[in-house]
């Protein structure tokens, strides 16, 4: 591991110039990442970005300055600790910093790098576009979306022993399918760009956006939805923001807050965190601080059991440190997609939602909007497109009767909130579809 | 900063020899100082540096573009290479709009005017101002939580171009915000914070960070946390609705700035940030609100985030009317885009950094100034909702359908402000909501609100924009929504 070797380099280097500091932390990452994104059906961006980023925090007794920089040059590393001790001794102390981790043995990671993603050229893209663009001109279709190969590396080092890294690659294709009034959504990620097959992506879009040609009313309501992983990583979002110790004991703005331990959700219900799910393949320790991350039950059969903590938040309330969760995985069920819809009389598909915004954390009430394909379910079988809904709903309410297909779907990472699920398709009761918009 | 004139002729020619019709580059210098409070500790004090070039190549009507940090001259030509080769790649596709090439040759060096120089603020002074803050917040026991931040942005930018374009800009932009949590009897919490929906966020100097005067407005946030934290919810009901500044110039971003994105409106953006209700053949024809509304566009605009000499596609900003007496006139747009349907450049074009392709972005817009006050404006109203401080917002992918929920609302009775209640959402629809306008506030409480993390693009970049405006008040809106599950 070439870049691994480097970053690692890079941070001892930095480390050895900051001796001085009474502890201190570099964390060096390298990324290069690829886009080909299109529209209309043919790609109107294309664009490649490497970028290598040294980050150094300098303690002095509880005093932190932190500084970021590019510059791996010596000069450049001597700017880096001399600004970053500058500002520690400038600030006042954070007094509930206690100390950075010591080092501990983490678990060996599982394959995560694959040469196929990482050695992508600008034509692998696009190539897996042309059969994607083809299949929309067959059916009057135009398209919209992307395709990406990325690979990271990720090296921390500290000054009590820490030394970690880890490469990983990912690569992913979205594509939505746009006819006048009607559109349809798919999706495929994979740490391997090569198992990407993208003509059934396009495929499954394109059947979507022509389900019918004109979008339905349907009256807004209590339904029985069924969310595809896409939709259902974004709803589920609201239960997410709110398991970590910052949220349960620091701001206490959470729904665990009252319900720990308690059997509040459906028993269908298990959320992990599992940094080695192969479909995951996360580094094994905290990008915050290289501590290990430990895999642990959230939610295990509908009770709330546990939230995570960070070193930091460990030794302020002094619970047990768990490492940033940042890989989630909901246990899938029994039932094939298919059956799940099967099993609904009435109710509705829904592909994809956005602006999900949570509006009280307590209650892990959510809302947002359906977007790029939501039909009608009626007796099992999809029966026509449906224009788009608002829905607003407690997640803590609606998770109560939740049922989930038999497929683990890896989702599109949440870079800004600095997680990736492994998510079934879900099918929720009572669901609250407040309000109906004018389109699809 | 430094001259890259050489680096950067160095890769224009790799480009041009690599089969590029024309190529830029350009250098950026980001400096960005961050100082965050919180319960009485510095939690974050930083400051990042970061230097890298952003080379674009078109290669007949394709875009490619390749962003690095490697500063050999082997890594010049790599980088100006790698953008040919992405550009051509693009051109397997046979059915496509090819982009314009630019044509105009521009020379010029411009600075955000700012009056006092972030330098002669010491870190010791900032962090005892935020600390001083942040603890005039804690009114009561139950305020569990303050917070204290501020940003300070410099930003060089070299730009160099095959048509022999040079112009070399400096950009300087900063923000200041705070908050406080409380916790009620029955163990809700409530934030109360701003001023504007994150601080205030200007372009300038240190004078932005004292233009957000948090000593004055701080303990106020710590008292209305704590009357929130017992506050009932906002009944359910259709009332008149006030919207000061904070919540005002959201609302104007959510649904008049990104509609008006032309990349939007023409289809570039739908799988992510999705597409507009308004399209360029609506131009002169759609009502997008009341005669009281009028929006336009200026990336020259005094304290705007956006105000630049020139945009990231050297185009020089020009004051825009974008609505007109509530008549949709003109949209937000890059070079290809105002190309493509005839319409008016406004010199749009931002990437976030170096590694990033620019791109259409909401810069500086405003809702001009009318008459009154916020004083005034309650005053005239008989029953209605006051609503201050942003805590969550939602809106399609078509900009109609919104939700928004401001921290606080003031119950308006007969003119005078009652009852606070917590969670006063409202809902409406983007053409009714500004057809309903019925007020809107005069200059004397124009101001000029930015926001400094705007979202768009994939991958997601994150936009600095501005929305100037005043207060405005809407009539018979559906307020108090529920999750109701």
């Amino acid at each position: 591991m070439h870049e691994q070797d480097r970053a690692l380099s890079l941070a001892e280097s930095v480390l050895t110039a900051a001796k001085a500091a009474d502890q201190a932390q570099v964390t060096v990452t390298i990324t290069d990442a690829s886009y080909a994104r299109f529209a209309r059906s043919y790609v109107t961006q294309n664009l490649e970005s490497q970028q290598t980023n040294i980050s150094l925090t300098y303690y002095i007794g509880k005093k932190a300055g932190t500084v970021n920089s590019a510059d791996a040059s010596p000069d450049g590393i001597a700017r880096l600790v001399a600004k970053a001790k500058e500002i520690a001794q400038r600030v006042p102390p954070d007094n509930d910093f206690v100390s950075l981790p010591k080092p501990q043995e983490p678990p060996a990671a599982v394959p995560s790098f694959f040469a196929s993603t990482s050695d992508a050229t600008p034509d692998d893209r696009v190539e897996k576009l042309l059969p994607v663009f083809a299949r929309m001109k067959r059916s009057n279709l135009y398209c919209s979306g992307f395709t990406t190969t990325q690979t990271q590396t990720l090296a921390i080092a500290n000054s009590l022993g820490v030394r970690v890294a880890y490469t990983g690659t990912n690569g992913g294709i979205q594509v939505k399918a746009m006819a006048p009034q009607t559109s349809g959504y798919a999706e495929a990620y994979a740490l391997d760009y090569s198992t990407i097959d993208t003509e059934p992506i396009a495929e499954r879009a394109a059947m979507k956006a022509t389900v019918s040609s004109t979008p339905a009313d349907f009256a807004p309501g209590r339904y029985t939805v069924v969310m595809e992983p896409s939709a259902f990583q974004s709803a589920v979002k609201a239960l997410l923001e709110g398991i970590d110790a910052s949220n349960v004991l620091d701001e206490k703005d959470s729904w665990m807050i009252g319900r720990l331990g308690k059997p509040i959700l459906s028993p269908n219900f298990t959320l992990r965190s599992d940094w080695s799910n192969p479909q995951l393949a996360n580094p094994p320790f905290d990008p915050s601080d290289g501590s290990p991350v430990k895999k642990f039950t959230f939610i295990d059969k509908g009770v709330p059991l546990a939230y995570s903590a960070s070193t930091y938040m460990s030794n302020k309330f002094h619970v047990p440190a768990t490492g940033v969760a940042n890989s989630m995985v909901i246990d899938p069920g029994t039932k094939s997609y298919d059956d799940l819809i099967g099993s609904v009389e009435r109710g509705v598909l829904i592909s994809r939602t956005w602006y999900e915004r949570v509006v009280d954390p307590r209650q892990a009430a959510i809302t947002g909007l359906t977007r790029d394909g939501v039909y009608a379910i009626e007796n099992g079988k999809l029966t026509k497109a449906l224009k788009n809904f608002r829905y607003f709903v407690s997640m803590v309410e609606v998770m109560k009767d939740v049922e989930f297909s038999n497929r683990a779907t890896l989702c599109e990472p949440e870079d800004d909130l600095g997680y990736q699920c492994v998510l079934p398709d879900a099918k929720i009761a009572n669901f609250n579809l407040a309000a109906q918009t004018s389109f699809a | 900063m430094a001259s890259y004139a050489s680096a950067a002729a160095r890769i224009l020619d790799s480009a041009t020899k690599a089969g590029a019709n024309y190529a830029d580059v350009q250098f950026w210098t980001i400096r960005s100082e961050n100082l965050f409070v919180r319960n009485g500790d510095v939690q974050d004090a930083s400051d990042s540096r970061s230097l890298g070039y952003a080379v674009r190549a078109l290669v007949d009507g394709s875009w490619g573009f390749y962003g690095s940090d490697r500063m050999t001259d082997e890594d010049f030509d790599r980088a100006a290479v790698a953008a040919t080769v992405i550009a051509r790649s693009g051109t397997k596709v046979v059915d496509r709009i090819p982009a314009i090439t630019p044509t105009q040759k521009t020379v010029a060096t411009w600075e955000t005017p700012f009056t006092r120089d972030p330098a002669s603020v010491s870190l010791g002074e900032r962090a005892n101002h935020l600390l001083a803050v942040e603890k005039s917040m804690h009114v009561a026991k139950n305020v569990i939580a303050g917070y204290a931040f501020m940003n300070v942005w410099t930003t060089g930018k070299e730009f160099y171009s095959t048509n022999g374009s040079a112009i070399v800009q400096t950009i300087r932009q900063a923000g200041a915000g705070c908050g406080a949590t409380a916790i009620g009897k029955d163990q809700d919490a409530q934030s109360r914070g701003g001023p504007g929906d994150f601080g205030l966020y200007q372009g300038g100097g240190y004078e932005v960070i004292e233009a957000a005067d948090l000593a004055t407005i701080a303990p106020e946030y710590g008292r209305e946390a704590v009357i929130l934290a017992d506050a009932p919810a906002l009944p359910s009901g259709v009332r008149d609705l006030i919207l000061d500044g904070t919540v005002l110039n959201l609302q104007m971003h959510e649904s008049i700035g990104h509609p008006l994105e032309l990349d939007r409106s023409l289809g570039w953006e739908a799988n992510f940030s999705g597409i507009s209700w308004v399209t360029p053949d609506k131009v002169g024809k759609a009502r997008y609100g009341s005669d009281l509304l009028n929006i336009y566009c200026d990336n020259s605009m005094a304290g705007g985030m956006a105000t630049v000499g020139y945009d990231d596609e050297a185009v020089k900003p020009e004051r825009v009317p974008l609505i007109e007496n509530g008549i949709l006139r003109a949209f937000l747009s890059s070079r290809d885009t105002a190309a493509q349907v005839g319409l008016p450049q406004t010199a749009s074009t931002r990437a976030q950094d170096w590694g990033s392709v620019p791109m259409v972005r909401m810069t500086n817009i405003a809702l001009a100034p009318h008459e009154g006050t916020l004083d005034s404006i309650v005053a005239d109203t008989k029953d209605g909702v006051l609503v201050s401080g942003m805590r969550s917002w939602s809106i399609d992918d078509h900009r109609l359908n919104f939700q928004f929920g401001p921290q606080i609302g003031y119950e308006i009775k007969d003119g005078k402000r009652g009852k606070i209640f917590k969670q006063p959402t409202y809902t409406g629809i983007t053409p009714q909501f500004w057809g309903s306008l019925d007020r809107v506030g005069g200059p004397s409480e124009f101001r000029v609100w930015g926001t400094p993390n705007c979202g768009k693009g994939e991958p997601e970049q994150s936009g600095r924009t501005t929305h100037a405006c005043s207060v405005a008040r809407f009539k018979d809106v559906k307020v108090g929504v529920k999750a109701d599950a």
